[in-house]
């Protein structure tokens, strides 16, 4: 993996904005009425000219924009988790299942409870019931809750075909804009089995399930040599979905057997090509219930990865570049601190940016910082303001070398 | 003016969130019999809230200042519109809008596709639709004859609706808002023969509301995001930051003109550089313009600090003294994101203030009016966060 050994590298988490045919093609796609071929055409054109314009602006370690991952409208927060439904065997539409009382055991006596019964949406409900309090941040805090498809049956992995063409559209593109590293973004298995499950016996047999399936997914991007980013948001905002406030050490339990499911389905794979992306949720919400970094620093660094990338660029996280005087980086490891964020319209100003970077270079080491962002931008601020978001954090992230290496 | 003798102090920029059905009177322009009772009520409300949210210099929320929308960003100013003679309302003008205003934004052309999006959905959105905020009463004004304060009986109403809510509190723990001449000189004009001579005129009406309030005894706090984001409207596309300081230097001599014979220690002078939510890329640096905001004759200086693109002009004051006896107010949060700062984080920020200036001259402070800008809940939460914030930062500051 890149690391920063003359200058402060650049990357992002993952979405960026769909260019609109890229949009009008997913729709189509859903509608079934356009043929395969023309949709896979535009979308090897899509990730052409969007890895050109992320070299074009400066971000050393690009990725497909997630274009595979498909968003069928301009503000759309989670296409970074829904395309696996598509991609697995023994999903079921959540109409076509009745409700069930159906409860698993576990190792922790915890369960996952919806949208509308997290913690954070209970003490600001009237704000999340207002369809207009999210201003013009488009999109997801009066969001309609939906039920999430349900596990009926075994879990088995059937996207090859889409991961592989994932995977060649972005080496392709790669290879036309001369660009050395790439990363791909695949779902963990604890942020993905967070449906309703009917036919597993157990949490810990539904998340393992899990793991064997997405392990194919993994393993496909890193045999292509692209470096993989594991999404995992669940890991911090699992913690808001519990409700009421569990004790910490059962929810570290309950996260435990997540962490060990993802290490599970990462055995074997070369630790120095997969980066570890954590976030606590998108939406546009006050964010109060969030757990604090520092109660789950640990088990962040159990992952079997040599890059951990979080969130830290908004306000209520942004302190807590202090937990890594605490908890050591360990050797060889790279942070990828979020410096730049969805959570706000305004541009961060370079020097800000620069700020943050060399808080954390001072910390962890220059060499072992990577410039990122809080979250994937696309789908989640409008689209000339996450353009501007990204050529801010490559400016930053040159002021910030200026001063490093001075 | 109070001080930070032995903790961070609290305060505020002014809008707090209106209660709805104090919304809708003045949405339906309501007769006074209807209108007085209910915004009494709710000023006194509106105070022990702030008491018990641990806002230490409190204000009336700005509820004598029309607002006719839940979001409604522009009451801190439109309230003119009621006490200002010397306007005429034409409708050709009113139906272009903002429009009907001067422009030269960088930013809105570097940001057309952006700006333009939010318009359309503001069309689309009964809460947000521009037609109907009391803004949008600006539109139609041409200044065509002396301009004159005619606000008196406003003024002292909003004045005795404070006085009776805060009761025994001492009046130099309150403060009461009013616009600048700077913000005022927007409004188009085509008596006087130049904006120099209209600025000035302007600056002698307005300072009857300012001297009301000072003789009242309160903290006058003048708004005037105008001198620094005008730098944006007017002078960006050509990038003059030259003719932008000439034009700045003169609203600073404006606004101590009206300021003549007020003490300057019953002033505090804010400055933000606009609360839409938009980029804000084309905002002037605060180092290109502190010079002149230090020549203002007021005490403390309140001046967003706690978003993205102002957060690290904290640096300014390394370089920049803040003259004996000053006091600053920084933003340490913001209305520009729904996400609530961390106590911890308005510590952090806190502290960096007063490790520059001196943990005596730092007051805590918000970026903007939360009213209207932010759900109430939102706002709520970030005025706790703000004194949860202020305690720590006291407790690291007095160790």
């Amino acid at each position: 993996m890149r690391s920063s050994q003359k200058r402060i590298l650049t990357t992002h988490v993952g979405s960026l904005p769909r260019p609109s045919e890229m949009i009008a093609a997913n729709r189509d796609r859903l509608s079934s009425e356009k043929n395969g071929a023309e949709y896979d055409k535009c979308l090897a054109v899509s990730v052409d000219q969007i890895v050109r314009k992320q070299r074009d602006i400066g971000i050393d370690i690009p990725d497909d924009g997630e274009f595979g991952k498909p968003m069928a409208s301009s503000y759309d927060y989670g296409a970074w988790w829904n395309y696996a439904f598509a991609r697995m065997d023994g999903f079921a539409p959540a109409d076509s299942v009745p409700e069930s009382a159906h409860k698993k055991s576990s190792v922790a006596e915890l369960s996952l409870t919806t949208f509308t019964n997290r913690r954070d949406w209970q003490k600001f409900g009237e704000f999340y019931q207002d369809p207009e309090s999210t201003g013009s941040l488009k999109g997801s805090a009066a969001r309609r809750p939906t039920r999430r498809p349900v596990c009926t049956g075994p879990l088995k992995y059937t996207g090859h075909a889409a991961i592989a063409a994932d995977i060649a559209n972005l080496k392709t593109a790669m290879a036309a804009a001369n660009v050395e590293e790439g990363f791909m973004c695949s779902v963990a298995p604890g942020s993905f089995a967070r449906g309703e499950d009917l036919h597993y016996k157990t949490e810990e047999e539904f998340v393992f399930a899990a793991a064997d399936a997405m392990r194919e997914e993994y393993k496909a991007i890193v045999d292509a040599g692209l470096v993989l980013q594991i999404d995992d948001p669940s890991l911090p905002d699992n913690w808001d979905m519990i409700n009421p406030e569990p004790p910490l050490e059962e929810f570290k339990k309950f996260e435990q057997v997540r962490i060990d499911a993802l290490n599970h389905a990462l055995r074997g794979l070369p630790q120095d090509r997969i980066r570890y992306h954590i976030c606590w949720g998108s939406w546009h919400g006050p964010h109060t219930t969030d757990i604090p970094l520092q109660n789950i620093v640990d088990l962040v660094l159990r992952v079997t990865a040599d890059a951990y990338s979080v969130e830290a660029g908004n306000p209520r996280h942004e302190h807590e570049w202090r937990v890594w005087n605490e908890a050591k980086l360990p050797d060889g490891k790279i942070l990828i601190p979020g410096v730049v964020s969805h959570a706000t319209n305004i541009v961060e100003h370079p020097q800000l940016v620069a700020d943050r970077i060399v808080r954390y270079a001072k910390i962890v080491g220059r060499d072992n910082v990577i410039a990122g962002t809080d979250c994937g931008l696309g789908g989640r601020v409008h689209p000339q303001i996450a353009w501007a978001k990204l050529e801010t954090l490559v400016e930053g992230a040159k002021l910030a070398t200026r001063e490093l290496w001075a | 003016m109070n001080r930070s003798v032995d903790r961070i102090l609290t305060t505020h920029v002014g809008s707090l969130p209106r209660p709805d059905d104090l919304v809708e009177l003045y949405r339906d322009d309501a007769p006074d019999s209807k209108l007085l009772p209910r915004l009494k009520s709710a000023i006194a409300d509106i105070v022990r809230k702030q008491h018990d949210a641990g806002v230490d210099v409190a204000n009336d929320g700005e509820f004598g200042k029309a607002m006719r929308r839940a979001m409604d960003f522009g009451a801190w100013w439109s309230y003119v519109y009621d006490r200002l003679g010397g306007y005429e309302l034409r409708e050709e003008q009113a139906k272009k809008g903002r429009a009907a205003w001067t422009f030269g934004s960088k930013e809105r052309k570097d940001f057309a596709e952006f700006y333009a999006a939010e318009a359309s959905a503001a069309q689309s959105s009964a809460n947000a639709r521009q037609s109907g905020t009391s803004t949008a009463r600006l539109y139609g004004l041409m200044c065509n004859a002396p301009v004159k304060y005619t606000g008196h009986a406003a003024i002292q109403r909003d004045i005795q609706n404070l006085r009776a809510a805060v009761g025994e509190k001492r009046a130099e723990d309150v403060f009461m808002t009013a616009v600048s001449p700077a913000t005022l000189q927007i409004l188009p004009n085509e008596y006087y023969k130049s904006p120099e001579e209209y600025t000035w005129a302007l600056a002698e009406a307005i300072r009857d509301e300012y001297k009301a309030i000072t003789d009242a005894g309160f903290i006058l706090q003048i708004d005037d995001p105008a001198l620094v984001d005008i730098y944006d409207w007017w002078f960006s596309l050509k990038g003059d930051l030259a003719g932008y300081r000439k034009w700045a230097a003169f609203q600073v001599e404006a606004v101590n003109h009206a300021l003549e014979g007020i003490p300057e220690d019953r002033v505090r002078f804010h400055i933000c550089w606009g609360s839409w939510h938009g980029p804000h890329q084309g905002d002037v640096q605060l180092k290109d313009v502190v010079d002149l905001l230090l020549k203002v004759k007021a005490q403390a200086y309140v001046i967003e600090a706690g978003n993205v693109r102002h957060e690290h002009e904290w640096k300014v004051w390394k370089d920049t003294k803040l003259p004996q006896g000053k006091i600053l107010i920084p933003g340490v949060v913001s209305h520009a994101t729904n996400v609530l700062e961390h106590p911890e984080l308005v510590a952090d920020r806190l502290v960096r203030f007063a490790r520059v200036v001196g943990r005596e001259n730092v007051i805590a402070g918000t970026d903007c009016g939360l009213g209207g800008r932010v759900h109430r809940q939102i706002a709520w939460a970030k005025l706790a966060a703000l004194s949860e914030g202020a305690k720590l930062a006291t407790k690291e500051l007095w160790a």
